[in-house]
């Protein structure tokens, strides 16, 4: 945990405020381009946010908000109640979302998706990579960082208002993309699965602010033994793996609860985890808001 | 407990205004039609309010309502929202609400003397994008109860001063009350130990959305 203090709120387009986080302790941990952190709001919740400003600045780490119309309480928050000055706690960044080094890239970038993308392509273009972004939103009042983007980037930079111009053509996309360039998406659903359905698997990367919504065999139960303390935890059909052990007194931080933020990641060791979550799990980890077991027991380190 | 041999006498509402005075007009001015800024922010830090209802003959039935701070979402300035978390299931409130649809709320904030009061009139509703805001920790509600706004004023801080209602030392009368399984062990006469009601009651308050 990092202690900050709230610098500035600014408006950076409709729906769409800027915070930047001071460190009030020394200079903040560093982060690599993909990384977010978690923001603890006053109101008791967390959310998870991508730094989008810029990796060499240790004094402060900036993030966008989009207010959410159904807002449960986080992005709300954020837009209508916090003010500088207030003192904030934040996570150390955590990165599920990591720029791989390569020689061209693609970024697409969806809506309030441009935040992690933002630092990707600085850090692109300070490489000598061939870097182009296709930025996708209804309009371009709405769209934060279109116009610094656009200043700074002109021939790199393609941005795509939909309410006056076509969707982009991913499929032609796919079809120009260079076969030494990598391609990061991050946007809504229906964005990632455009890009899915036409980019080879294994040079997409992207990052997901919902869960994709795939369907699993049915909930089976099972049981969590936690090493540390020996205690067996059962897990119920109905209940989450997260949920069961914070019910038996044994908790887990949490973020999202739909395997997109990392925030429960577990290390497992013993069984087979059946991995539900959105972000990969590396070996001997797994997500516990949303990923279950495929033997009848796991053992964890808890 | 016996019953006090004489009632207490009654006063009168012309004697108890004569007795009191009248409010000062500030206090009067004060009492809003809709949910300003300030309302707005007191709502959306508060984790708990005291829910007032009454049925068409006036039985009166007063329930607690506790979650995140800001659980009741503001959907527009005469328009409030509270979830309907698992509870005993007795529903006094719906109940109430369908025969007579007046609600008083009383908003609480820890640490904050001053309290905030809302009236107006309630129904329940299940309407989707309601409930999805109050979507907490996987859970979302089954209902939600809408309120439609008519009075919204601030309560001044005596009585929580009075009370000492935030100060820590308070908390020292807790334990001067029976265990809740105790409490139900002497009230209902049961030959159970008390001990496995409370294990139960814990077990029970560990999924609390």
């Amino acid at each position: 945990m990092q202690q900050t203090i709230l610098d500035r709120v600014d408006r950076v387009a409709d729906g769409v405020v800027s915070l930047v986080l001071r460190g009030t302790t020394g200079p903040l941990a560093p982060w690599e381009p993909g990384a977010h952190i978690d923001l603890a709001l006053p109101n008791w919740l967390t959310r998870q946010y991508s730094l989008c400003g810029d990796p060499a600045d240790r004094e402060s780490y900036r993030v966008a908000v989009r207010h959410e119309p159904l807002s449960r309480g986080g992005s709300e928050y954020v837009h209508l109640f916090l003010r500088p000055g207030r003192n904030l706690t934040v996570s150390l960044p955590r990165n599920n979302f990591p720029l791989v080094p390569a020689p061209e890239y693609l970024f697409l970038a969806g809506g309030i998706g441009i935040t992690p993308i933002l630092p990707m392509l600085r850090a692109a273009v300070a490489s000598g990579a061939g870097a182009r972004l296709v930025y996708v939103g209804r309009s371009i009042a709405a769209m934060p960082f279109a116009a610094e983007l656009r200043a700074s980037h002109p021939d790199r930079v393609d941005i795509v208002a939909t309410e006056t111009r076509d969707r982009p053509d991913f499929a032609a996309l796919a079809a120009a993309l260079s076969p030494r360039a990598l391609v990061y998406c991050c946007g809504p659903g229906s964005m990632l699965a455009a890009a899915e359905a036409v980019f080879p698997s294994d040079r997409l990367h992207t990052e997901r602010f919902r869960s994709a919504g795939r369907a699993f065999a049915p909930n089976r139960a099972f049981d969590v033994v936690c090493v540390r303390s020996g205690q067996s935890v059962q897990v119920a059909p109905d209940e989450t793996l997260l949920d069961a052990l914070t019910h038996a007194g044994q908790p887990v931080p949490s973020g999202c609860r739909e395997g997109v933020c990392g925030s429960c990641e577990l290390t497992v060791l013993d069984g087979e985890p059946e991995h539900r979550d959105d972000i990969g799990a590396p070996p001997g980890r797994m997500f516990a808001c949303v990923s279950r077991a495929l033997s009848s027991r796991l053992v964890v380190d808890l | 407990m016996t019953h006090a041999r004489t009632r207490p006498r009654r006063v009168y509402q012309d004697e108890v205004r004569a007795r009191l005075g009248e409010p000062e007009a500030m206090i009067r001015a004060k009492i809003l039609d809709h949910i300003d800024e300030h309302s707005h922010r007191f709502i959306a830090h508060s984790p708990f309010l005291a829910l007032a209802t009454a049925d068409a003959a006036g039985r009166a039935d007063c329930s607690p309502r506790g979650d995140y701070p800001g659980f009741v979402k503001v959907l527009d300035e005469r328009t409030l929202a509270i979830p309907d978390r698992p509870g005993n299931r007795i529903a006094d409130s719906f109940g109430n609400l369908a025969e007579n649809d007046g609600i008083g709320l009383l908003f609480l904030i820890p640490g904050l003397r001053e309290t905030l009061r809302v009236n107006g009139r309630a129904y329940p509703t299940d309407e989707p994008d309601v409930l999805a805001r109050m979507r907490t920790e996987g859970s979302e509600p089954v209902l939600a109860l809408v309120v439609e706004v008519a009075e919204v004023y601030f309560h001044c801080g005596r009585a929580l001063i009075r009370s000492r209602l935030w100060d820590p030392a308070s908390q020292a009368l807790a334990a001067e009350i029976p265990s809740p399984g105790e409490t139900a062990v002497g009230q209902l006469g049961l030959d159970i130990d008390p001990a496995l009601l409370d294990r139960n009651l814990e077990a029970s308050y560990r999924k609390l959305f």
